[in-house]
């Protein structure tokens, strides 16, 4: 054990930080036979810059190609199957993980197959010619989903010059013209221990899973210096002001409406992060004016408020799918309810409570999965920290009014927003959306 | 990737993690409760899943009925009990964090009930209520139509969904499986609050029920929560599940002109019956050839982000594949060349053994959550009449070898129903409806799959 501090932890997590800076964390759970490894990367779109957006996401595609071990995606694949592995890696905003669940009995070799696969790499121009079509592919996917044209122009416009941090998926022609050069170049900024957390979780004991981890992981070199220090994220300009735009498209045979604010981060405003998931989970609830206002008068098929918890100014999105016969009522008793979530009495004492039970409910059953523990807690670890998640349920209970208040008009009463609508181009003109979203006067 | 900004909220409490002392699985069982059957799962952990099952599914109505049984399943939840009112009834099950939800599925539909054990007092009684006695009031109702009508269209503008619904109404023209269980614009549309009342209550028998729970419960609770539950509900008629071979006449195809920045093919063909000898085998062939089309179709010809090879084992069994593409007749053509090879060359040994290990991972994965093993005892009930399977299955598939595996896959996939959305001057249709030995790729072409 290294002489690092030691981060609070729920019951049977155990933590150590190996010499090299590598984060490992064990979690004992042993409700059925299986052991699950992750790893996971401070990387990510909020690394990115335009010249290489989209590049974490094609580095994470990599990953399952070809290393020194097994030097091709068949040999690759063909491990993967021996163990038989579940696996699979995501790109997000602040995090790359990558995630394997086989027998307990095979964690040693698992852990081998992850080294190998992190630490030594292959990319052949080859692989990688195949590859970008791939991903670009997921892209086109993506394009072909009104709801995501809607989201990507929102995005776009809410960030600014700085948008490809917060586009994981990237810009079509630098995933076609990325070089196995340049994923060297994202290796030898990120993947390192010190950049990196491990997680083993499942029917494992925390001392034979720390041994291996040392003994695997242990040579992997640092560093030197801290990847976020040395190449510094940019922040986000405030936004200037509000925008509403009304996109078309033959593929949306229902309209769809975002709204989109800069909301807190875990670095400046950790307390408003916590706020923010109470106060959404309070508008949640069927009793709420929101709810009662939107979807049970039949103004709304579905609506989503929500934010999402980020170190790098998280977004706070309303999604919702207004009845095409009301466009209008919809959208003119949404700004309305907008207007009062600052009111002292926007809601009830009853239902802050309410929405606290939720979330410790909630947090039951999102114990249940063992194998879902590790990326909860590596989303934590990228976005937040490991004390944030342990304390999450105990700072919820804290919350009070002032506190979602405060919130309120901090990011929403009064700010800039961002508003789109998706909507085909007979059904803009028979009810005359781009005429009738808009802001209120 | 994730693309979509999705909230994670999952953090766990100081103190509160799942006990290994009380995660040792007690043993399922069954019992008869007034004429019900209910399977009884204890699970080790603090939550409740519960789920009531109603047989027959798509069977149980027209085409131009088309989604009345999802309206009424959703209805019972949304449109007040005698007891509550439905703001009553939901402001009653937030406060207990339950979440009372009704899915209707092809073959059988559901009404779930998941809660924290401590809660199960008081939702249980609002459970019963949405089962026994809804009220389908005329005015939620209508809100919960449009919505529906609503849910619809935001359906048919997701690719994925609109191309897995082209592909079987066209396979299953005329058949049960043609019918969507969310139904079609006209059909909700046309809907009445009495109309889909009377349907509910005309399965809302005995005869059609079964019940689920995946909890750490007493027998006797369960026994005594069963009887008060189904008490008032009427024995019914016997049920007899139509079960349909589909054996597609020849290769074949259909198009779609859509405005999609790629395009989506999926066909359909074959597969065994729930029950038969061959099903297990057919299931390893399956997941054996999910591998090969992802190593053919996106590794070695960069052709596909997500080729998807899945083995829908209902009433009516059968098998796709469903790519989206830029280049759809080069797809074509490696997908025979595959399945051609597959042919002629088989599965090797290894290949089935790495697939049984595969197997075991996936067993215990589903036994992670009361949810999943509650909706496979329930599938494994249905369908196979046999809920152990869900617990055996792993056994089951130890005993499948290489020959029966090889043997299903011939027997079951031959002509393909193929359709495609997307650009059509993109598509030669003769390369899909023609007969896969006149597409044949040159052999440099074609890798010899998992075997290197």
């Amino acid at each position: 054990m290294g002489s690092f501090a030691q981060a609070r932890l729920p019951e049977n997590y155990y933590w150590e930080k190996l010499p090299n800076g590598l984060e490992v964390v064990i979690i004992e759970n042993d409700k059925v036979p299986l052991a699950t490894i992750e790893i996971a990367v401070k990387n990510g779109a909020f690394t990115e810059d335009s010249n290489y957006n989209g590049l974490s996401h094609l580095f994470e595609h990599m990953f399952f190609k070809a290393n020194k071990d097994y030097p091709d995606q068949e040999k690759f694949q063909k491990r993967t199957q021996e163990l038989g592995a579940i696996l699979n890696g995501s790109t997000g905003d602040e995090r790359v993980n990558y995630f394997f669940t086989f027998d307990k009995d095979s964690l040693n070799q698992g852990l081998e197959f992850l080294n190998s696969a992190i630490r030594f790499p292959i990319y052949r121009t080859e692989d990688m010619q195949k590859e970008r079509p791939v991903v670009d592919g997921e892209f086109q996917r993506a394009e072909s989903n009104p709801e995501y044209v809607l989201y990507f122009a929102c995005s776009k416009k809410l960030w600014g010059s700085l948008y490809t941090r917060k586009n994981g998926i990237g810009i079509h022609e630098v995933i076609n013209t990325a070089t196995p050069e340049k994923m060297m170049v994202i290796k030898n900024k990120y993947y390192y221990p010190n950049n990196s957390i491990l997680v083993i979780c499942g029917d494992v004991k925390h001392e034979n899973a720390f041994a291996q981890a040392r003994k695997i992981f242990g040579s992997w070199e640092r560093s030197g210096f801290d990847p976020i220090t040395k190449y510094p994220i940019p922040e986000f300009s405030p936004l200037a002001s509000t925008e509403y735009f009304v996109m078309e498209s033959t593929l949306a045979q229902t309209p769809v409406e975002m709204f989109w604010w800069q909301g807190p981060d875990t670095r400046m405003d950790s307390a408003g992060t916590i706020a923010a998931d109470v106060f959404f989970t309070i508008l949640e609830l069927n009793s709420s004016k929101w709810q009662q206002a939107l979807l049970d008068k039949g103004l709304a098929s579905s609506i989503d408020a929500t934010y999402v918890t980020e170190r790098y100014v998280g977004p706070i999105n309303i999604e919702i799918e207004p009845n095409p016969g009301k466009l209008k009522e919809c959208n003119d008793e949404m700004l309305n309810q907008i207007k009062q979530w600052g009111n002292d009495d926007y809601f009830t004492d009853e239902q802050l409570k309410n929405a606290k039970e939720i979330i410790h409910r909630n947090a039951i059953r999102k114990r249940e999965k063992p194998s879902s523990q590790a990326s909860i807690l590596t989303k934590s670890w990228c976005s937040s920290s490991l004390d944030y998640m342990t304390d999450y349920e105990k700072n919820c209970d804290k919350i009070t009014r002032e506190d979602i208040k405060l919130f309120v008009n901090k990011y929403i009463t009064g700010k800039p927003y961002i508003a789109g609508m998706i909507i085909n181009p007979d059904m803009n003109k028979k009810l005359n959306a781009s005429g009738i979203f808009k802001p209120a006067i | 990737m994730q693309t979509f900004i999705k909230k994670i909220t999952g953090f766990m409490l100081l103190g509160a993690s799942i006990s290994p002392v009380v995660a040792q699985k007690k043993t399922a069982y069954d019992m008869m409760v007034n004429g019900v059957k209910v399977i009884v799962q204890p699970s080790g952990n603090e939550i409740v899943q519960i789920l009531t099952v109603f047989k027959g599914g798509v069977q149980n109505y027209s085409a131009d009925k088309a989604g009345i049984e999802n309206l009424a399943i959703t209805a019972l939840t949304e449109c007040g009990t005698k007891n509550d009112s439905k703001n009553s009834f939901k402001n009653k099950l937030e406060k207990i964090s339950t979440e009372i939800e009704g899915t209707a599925g092809m073959d059988f539909s559901t009404l779930t009930l998941n809660c924290i054990n401590t809660d199960l007092d008081q939702a249980w009684p609002l459970y019963e209520d949405a089962l026994t006695i809804p009220v389908f009031d005329s005015s939620e109702f209508s809100r919960i139509k449009q919505v529906a009508i609503t849910g619809l269209k935001s359906q048919a503008s997701r690719p994925d969904f609109a191309i897995s619904k082209f592909s079987k109404e066209t396979a299953f023209k005329g058949k049960d499986y043609a019918k969507s269980p969310t139904g079609e614009e006209v059909t909700v549309s046309s809907l009445s609050a009495t109309e889909t009342k009377n349907y509910y209550t005309s399965i809302l028998t005995r005869s059609r029920m079964l019940i689920v729970v995946v909890a750490e419960l007493e027998r006797d609770k369960i026994e005594k929560m069963v009887k008060e539950l189904t008490a008032s509900v009427p024995e019914g008629k016997k049920i007899e599940l139509k079960r349909y071979n589909y054996i597609p006449a020849g290769n074949s195809f259909a198009e779609q002109k859509k405005a999609v920045a790629t395009n989506y093919i999926q066909g359909i063909t074959s597969g065994p019956q729930p029950g038969s000898t061959e099903y297990n085998a057919f299931s390893i062939a399956m997941d054996i050839f999910y591998d090969r089309q992802y190593l053919e179709v996106r590794v070695h010809n960069g052709l596909s982000y997500a080729p998807q090879v899945g083995f829908s084992g209902g009433l009516t069994p059968y098998t796709i594949f469903r790519v989206s593409t830029t280049k759809p007749d080069n797809y074509i053509q490696v997908i025979n060349k595959l399945v051609d090879k597959t042919h002629a060359e088989g599965f090797s040994p290894e290949e089935v053994k790495n697939s049984k290990t595969g197997y075991v991972t996936k067993f215990y994965y589903r036994m992670e959550t009361n949810a999943a093993q509650a909706s496979s005892l329930a599938a494994n009930e249905i369908l196979f009449n046999d809920w152990h399977r869900s617990l055996r299955i792993n056994e089951d598939f130890k005993k499948v070898n290489t020959e029966e595996v090889n043997k299903a896959f011939n027997n079951y996939v031959k002509d393909v129903n193929w359709v495609y959305q997307g650009d059509t001057s993109k598509v030669n249709p003769a390369l899909y409806s023609a007969e896969p030995s006149k597409n044949k790729l040159p052999d440099n072409k074609i890798s010899n799959g998992n075997k290197n």
